[in-house]
């Protein structure tokens, strides 16, 4: 037996984070920001983007890319709310999505004809932290339901992200849920984090967020 | 849960490296930072289940622990006496 060590130091995500590089620059020729939505389960990335769809569909042209485990329910609902073609890629038990299968998903999506692209990644709070996907940011969804901690408890997605979009604020006088401390604690994490508060339930509850999507499709890839 | 995922870009990579007149690998040297976002023992028992596959046919990996968020594939040991044609 003769054993020869090749040596290799060579990054496990490069060729993810090629493929990201490359869809990157393809939305950026094409003026079209990107925003990859993450959360935990049940946060109501879903729920936000019908009421966008909803609300904003007649100004801007939004595509959405969306990530399921099993089910492309979640594209299902979305669909309902937009003329534009919404992107299902079931990932059949992988916990993530990965740059490949958004840069496959892109090419049914005429970008020239799309204001903004929002893709809905799989409600996770770890793996998607890894995976670029050639977005131009992350924006966290966190819930008013869950625990002020998360961001301790999950630093590396809240490193990652550069807003955090609290939800369910209409819940807020019904759950021992300090806004305070969950913005200082994932301050804590990032300092660089922008934050905004919604709530998708009710008339009122989205104006910051839907000038937020305004701003950020004005601004273009400027993100 | 995505210590699969990276066990298997791992495995593509080291199949990669070896190329078609693969020797036998022996083990697969990975680092992971204390920062990376995976689980080492994780990784190990993923990489366990796809090495013992063919065309690896029982590599062991052996996972480095090191400060920050490094994840490479750092090394391959084969055996040369023992080639795989």
């Amino acid at each position: 037996m003769t054993i020869r060590t090749i040596e290799v130091r060579e990054r496990v995500m490069a060729r993810n984070d090629e493929i990201a590089a490359r869809v990157r620059a393809r939305l950026t020729g094409a003026g079209v920001p990107a925003f990859n939505l993450v959360s935990s389960p049940g946060s109501g990335k879903t729920l936000l983007l019908e009421r966008t769809l909803a609300e904003l569909g007649s100004e801007l042209r939004i595509a959405v890319v969306t990530g399921d485990v099993q089910t492309q329910n979640d594209a299902d609902r979305l669909a309902r709310h937009t003329d534009q073609l919404v992107q299902a890629v079931v990932t059949n038990g992988a916990c993530h999505l990965d740059a490949r299968q958004v840069e496959t998903a892109l090419e049914a999506i005429n970008l020239a004809a799309t204001d903004l692209l929002f893709i809905e990644n799989v409600g996770n709070l770890v793996c998607p932290a890894l995976w670029d996907l050639g977005e131009h940011a992350k924006i966290a969804l966190f819930s008013v339901t869950e625990g002020e901690d998360k961001p301790s408890k999950y630093p590396n997605m809240f490193r990652a992200a550069r807003w955090v979009v609290f939800t369910k604020l209409d819940l807020l006088p019904h759950v021992p849920f300090s806004l305070e401390r969950a913005v200082d604690l994932a301050r804590a994490v990032n300092p660089n984090l922008g934050f905004l508060m919604t709530s998708s339930v009710g008339p009122h509850g989205l104006g910051e967020w839907f000038s937020f999507c305004r701003a950020q499709a004005r601004r273009g890839v400027l993100v | 849960m995505h210590e699969m995922s990276i066990a298997l870009e791992v495995c593509r990579l080291a199949g990669d490296r070896l190329g078609a007149a693969a020797p036998r690998l022996v083990v697969v040297g990975v680092t992971v930072g204390d920062d990376a976002g995976v689980e080492p023992e994780n990784l190990a028992f993923c990489l366990e289940a796809l090495l013992a596959e063919p065309p690896f046919q029982g590599a062991s990996p052996r996972i480095i622990r090191e400060p920050g968020d490094a994840l490479h594939l750092s090394y391959l040991e084969v055996d040369d006496d023992d080639q795989d044609d």
